[in-house]
């Protein structure tokens, strides 16, 4: 990596940063492209309205209706349409107040204050009974994907125009980062109304940009919303996404002025972007954890030192170097260094070590190696993963075969009911909040937890625990005592942290990458 | 027979050099693990996307594996995924267009129905869609293009067949008490095997071409075995950083399918004495 | 025009579209309900549960009996509607009135291209058979038929869009929209899928032409004293036009199927792209609305040609 980028990635050396170093980072606005003389200091106001920004989009929206999608990827296209209740600092991913503010009186109880001023794209106010409807619709509509998200609430009810109460079931301190996410995405009750079964593709939120047009896999266009209620956000005139799933196609039309900018892209074209004079190279450490998902019902994965001795043989320095073209971080844990909720003690488990992998394997009883069956995706970056994988774990004798589907088919096989494949090479996109990762991921009956394993009763009273309190430091406690569990009992095998790798064109100003790695266009302008 | 074809083989160049073409790369194939100077799948993390230079004749692709070997190896992997897919639509085509030929009426019919409708659209998604319920794999492939193809000899098989059933000698023979199997054994068959296998050889070509296309769309073999079509799928991208990678594979695809076809298009010519050149 | 024997070839045709388009219909469904897995895994997505995932098949009928959900997909489609893409809810009508054109055009600028060169170039050769440049012509005609379409399209790309920058490397432009931005994105596609349709016009044209030469009725005009150029061109293209007609319904029909790769190539959303990422989505609804709608497309260009060999050849129908 050349010196020039070395402003723009945090932390890869392996220095951590406490809170107050990286609260003091977040005003400077250093994740970001050091070449652009421009350069963008957050909290500046930028004059410059107008222009239309031409992204290369990485995927069709699976829904434009938050409550009803459900990839990962829908979440940069959403954003533009719909504003949160509740943000995040860009960096840390800590919950600040959006649309609204929150508080608990109690443990069991969240409320909820609206800022007033708000309104829809079709001019109908964000108030308490807008809050209410969408909060209502996502418990319980029968299209709602995010009925888990909200499952601690009990009821929603309005105390004030501006002010929803939730009385919840149990405590759940992780409700503001949740808010965050899809549930906090506030829909126009009175579209939903309208369009019935067509709402999810005609979106109508509170967000900087207004929905103007969806083509299937080719089109979405956005354009500025003239009552927004924030005057030092959403710069942009319009935005139109060209959705190119092929990435090093969507660069191509970058590199080529057909679209200004594509994001996401795997770090081996790094050359083709730096050759290119028009473009900077923004890049970022995301929460996206590329991963060996274990069913851990199925032999020989339930015997741990089998898991210990897989996250012993995992290379992860050469993983990074090999795949990422050493543009990543490697995974200790499920959550990277920059993150509040790190444990550094964690991190030093498994150290790269094929003796000690070997001894473990042979204490289980597999002395001459044995054969997994890998679930893996048909894309070219998957399977180079997979070969790379193969190759390192083939030198302790154990023999991956894999088969490779596309996402769904294969995810799906994997965790659903037909529980095929030992393993799933894959990746974990990150949430908010720890809590969500870890509920989603080793809860019993968890969908992610492929062999629907109590691994024990310890791990499941603590993931409670890490909903109960709102301090920070008490959290930090319970999470880092979760991740010592999962790592100890090599219950995932994590590889590297993949970095938000995008191109951007020199006439776009104000980018900022965020840890959650979905691109956020608010900042954004077009220059001349 | 023998002197048949060797006096034909002298008689025509471009026959001659496509057979021997093909015998090199047969041969190429079986004796891949004395002559590949690398392991196909060997990664040499240091060197990935080299240049062309001695250790590595043809450079090496995005995991330092050799390029060269994995050209050598995956011919195996090639020529069996194009004789499977033909073999496999030889073994549905055949019977099919006999018993459609032959047995004429509603058979003939709803056959013929069937086989318009097969091929009235895309063998690709035919191909897709076969691959998904069977499993994503070469063999699986293979099998699914097999199928795409077999309407193809169904059909010419079914037009040899409807000719012989006139032939006056048929009937004689039934008179003489041959039965049906009879008949379409002595008779018919060796009528129809000519223009079968001319088209044989051509599906190769094509069977080849299918190959690669269904393993660009990461639905053919899987790694980390090599064969062309996957080789040109990783080309694709690295377009930009390492674009010679694209020329071996395609060139291996081009010569290939072209012996094959030249190859046909001899057997066609001389197969048939009626044929003008 | 239209006179009693053209009437009954296309009614002919149209008779026996109807069993062809239920069973190509049919057939895909078939082979799509044997595909493990469904839809309802992505439409759950990142928050599925298993409940989720078992809700949503109800809600979208996965779970009837199979001929249940062919018959009523059947039903709509007879009166033009042909439902909504299950990952995404927009209408498959819609999503094929986009993605058509865009494949269309292609698939129409490589037949010209190939009519265009490849008929001359057939004819040139047929006029000195076995000569320097019959063989030059041969022999490209080979190479052109033994080339895999998405791999020339590579190259196109390499040189032509990324070192020289003629054309743009991706995308599509809607002819309505803009009909030179159009054509300009549509170049390089179309020479990737024409290299092959080339071939086999020149080569086929070649071999008819070379058997009409040697023909009496030629014969008769070489004694008249006309040239075999003109011979060629002034009659024999009329004679061989039969021939043509059936290379040119061919090459449609086989170049439909290969704009598929080529589309993948170039990120043109057509639909190649379209049944494709249906048919790895399970996306049902989307695959079987493309293959209707191609099964019917390619009868009526076989209805079409049909109704041409009458015009063509009088003794024909």
């Amino acid at each position: 990596m050349t010196d020039r980028h070395d402003d723009a990635t945090l932390n890869l050396e392996g220095r951590t940063l406490n809170r107050r170093e990286w609260l003091s980072l977040t005003g400077a606005g250093i994740v970001m492209a050091a070449s652009s003389p421009g350069a963008f200091a957050q909290g500046t106001p930028v004059s410059k309205r107008g222009g239309v920004l031409r992204v290369s989009g990485s995927a069709n929206p699976s829904s434009l209706d938050p409550a009803t999608g459900g990839a990962g990827t829908d979440h940069t296209y959403l954003w533009t349409i719909f504003d949160t209740l509740v943000e995040w600092d860009y960096d840390t991913l800590k919950p600040k107040p959006g649309m609204a503010e929150w508080s608990y009186p109690d443990a069991k109880t969240m409320l909820i204050n609206i800022k007033p001023g708000i309104t829809f794209h079709d001019d109908t106010p964000c108030d308490a009974q807008a809050v209410k409807f969408n909060l209502d619709r996502g418990r319980q509509d029968q299209r709602s994907n995010i009925k888990a998200d909200l499952s601690s609430i009990a009821s929603v009810d309005v105390t004030g125009p501006l002010q929803v109460k939730l009385t919840l079931l149990r405590p759940d301190t992780a409700l503001p980062a949740i808010l965050s996410d899809r549930a906090g995405m506030m829909y126009s009750p009175k579209a939903v109304r309208d369009f019935g079964n067509d709402h999810d593709r005609k979106p109508v939120g509170a967000g900087p940009w207004k929905f103007v047009s969806w083509a299937d896999n080719q089109k979405i266009v956005v354009t500025h919303y003239d009552k927004y209620w924030r005057s030092d956000r959403g710069f942009l005139g319009g935005i139109e996404f060209s959705i190119i799933p092929e990435l090093a196609t969507g660069l191509r039309s970058v590199v080529a002025g057909q679209n200004d900018m594509a994001y996401a892209l795997p770090p081996r074209l790094k050359p083709i972007i730096e050759k290119s004079k028009d473009l900077n190279l923004v890049t970022g450490p995301t929460l996206y954890c590329l991963q060996l998902y274990f069913n851990l019902a199925k032999k020989p994965l339930d015997n741990v030192k089998v898991r210990q001795a897989i996250n012993y043989a995992v290379d992860r320095e050469a993983f990074v170097k090999l795949a990422l073209s050493g543009m990543g971080e490697a995974a200790t844990m499920q959550l990277p260094k920059s993150h509040w909720a790190y444990d550094p003690s964690v991190a030093t488990l498994y150290p790269h070590d094929l003796n000690k992998a070997r001894a473990l394997l042979d204490e289980a009883g597999f002395k001459n190696g044995f054969e997994l069956v890998v679930g893996g995706y048909t894309d070219q970056d998957s399977v180079r993963r997979g070969e790379i994988i193969m190759e390192q774990l083939a030198k302790v004798g154990i023999k991956l075969k894999f088969i490779n589907g596309t996402v769904p088919e294969i995810s799906g096989q994997f965790f659903g009911n037909e529980k095929k494949f030992d393993v799933l090479l894959s990746a974990w996109t990150g949430r908010p909040d720890p809590a969500m990762t870890y509920g989603l991921m080793y809860a019993k009956d968890a969908y992610f937890n492929a062999g629907r394993v109590e691994v024990s009763p310890e791990l499941s009273t603590l993931l409670q625990e890490s909903r109960a309190s709102e301090n920070i430091e008490t959290r930090k406690q319970v999470f880092a005592k979760i991740q010592r569990i999962i790592m100890e009992q090599g219950l995932v095998a994590p590889l590297a942290f993949t970095l938000e790798f995008n191109a951007i064109s020199k006439k776009v100003q104000g980018y900022k990458p965020n840890l959650l790695g979905k691109p956020k266009y608010e900042f954004l302008s077009m220059a001349g | 027979m023998a002197r048949a074809f060797f006096a034909w083989l002298r008689s025509d160049l471009r026959a001659a050099l496509s057979l021997g073409f093909l015998l090199a790369l047969l041969l190429m194939s079986l004796a891949a693990p004395w002559i590949a100077p690398w392991s196909p799948t060997a990664q040499n993390i240091d060197i990935p996307l080299a240049d062309a230079d001695a250790a590595h004749p043809l450079g090496t692709d995005d995991l330092g594996r050799d390029v060269l070997s994995r050209l050598i190896y995956g011919t195996s992997a090639t020529l069996f995924a194009s004789f499977l897919a033909v073999i496999i639509a030889t073994v549905i085509g055949v019977p099919v267009g006999l018993l459609a030929g032959f047995k004429g009426g509603w058979i003939d019919d709803v056959i013929s129905r069937i086989i318009d409708a097969l091929l009235s659209f895309p063998a690709i998604v035919l191909a897709i869609a076969v691959t998904s319920a069977l499993g994503i794999g070469l063999t699986n492939g293979m099998i699914a293009v097999g199928i795409v193809f077999s309407p193809q000899i169904a059909r010419l098989v079914r037009a040899r067949a409807l000719v012989v059933r006139q032939e006056l000698y048929v009937d004689a023979a039934r008179c003489m008490g041959a039965s049906n199997a009879r008949i379409l054994w002595r008779h018919v068959l060796p009528n129809a095997i000519q223009p079968v296998i001319v088209q044989v050889t051509l599906l190769l070509a094509g069977a080849l071409l299918a190959e690669a296309s269904l393993s660009f769309l990461g639905l053919g073999i899987q790694p980390p075995n090599p064969s062309w079509g996957a080789m040109l799928a990783r080309a694709y991208q690295n377009m930009e950083i390492a674009p010679a990678l694209m020329y071996p594979p395609g060139l291996a695809i081009l010569f290939t399918a072209l012996a094959f076809n030249t190859l046909g298009e001899s057997l066609r010519v001389a197969l048939d004495p009626t044929m003008k050149r | 025009m239209l006179t009693a024997a053209r009437r009954a070839v296309i009614r002919r045709r149209l008779l026996q579209a109807v069993p062809v388009l239920v069973l190509a219909t049919l057939v895909v469904f078939g082979l799509l309900k044997l595909m493990p897995g469904d839809i309802a895994i992505t439409l759950a997505g990142e928050n599925a549960t298993d409940e989720r995932i078992n809700e949503i098949r109800e809600m979208y009928g996965l779970n009837r009996p199979f001929l249940v959900q062919y018959g009523s997909w059947l039903a709509h489609a007879l009166t033009g509607d042909l439902s909504k893409s299950l990952a995404s809810g927009e209408a498959v009508a819609t999503s094929i009135a986009r993605s058509f054109p865009n494949t269309l055009l292609i698939v129409l600028l490589a037949m010209g291209v190939a009519l265009v060169l490849g008929i001359p170039l057939g004819i040139l050769a047929a006029s000195k058979p076995d000569s320097l440049l019959d063989r030059v012509v041969t022999s490209i005609a080979s190479l052109g038929i033994a080339v895999p379409s998405f791999w020339l399209a590579m190259i196109l790309v390499a040189w032509f869009a990324l070192e020289w920058g003629w054309f743009p490397a991706t995308g599509s432009v809607a002819l309505g929209q803009d009909p030179i931005k159009a054509l300009h994105h549509a170049v390089l596609p179309a020479l990737a899928l024409a290299g092959g349709g080339l071939a086999e016009v020149s080569r086929q044209l070649r071999s008819s032409m070379v058997e009409y030469l040697s023909s009496s009725p030629v014969r008769t005009l070489h004694a008249k004293g006309l040239s075999s150029m003109s011979i060629l061109w002034k009659h024999g293209l009329k004679n061989v036009g039969v021939n043509l007609l059936t290379v040119a319904t061919l090459l449609f029909n086989r170049m439909l199927a290969a704009t598929v790769v080529v589309e993948a190539v170039f990120a043109i959303p057509g639909m190649g792209n379209l049944i494709v990422n249906g048919a790895l989505h399970r996306d049902l609804p989307v695959v079987q609305g493309v293959v209707f709608v191609m099964v019917l497309v390619v009868i009526t260009v076989n209805l079409v040609a049909d109704v041409l060999y009458t015009v063509l050849d009088p003794r024909i129908g």
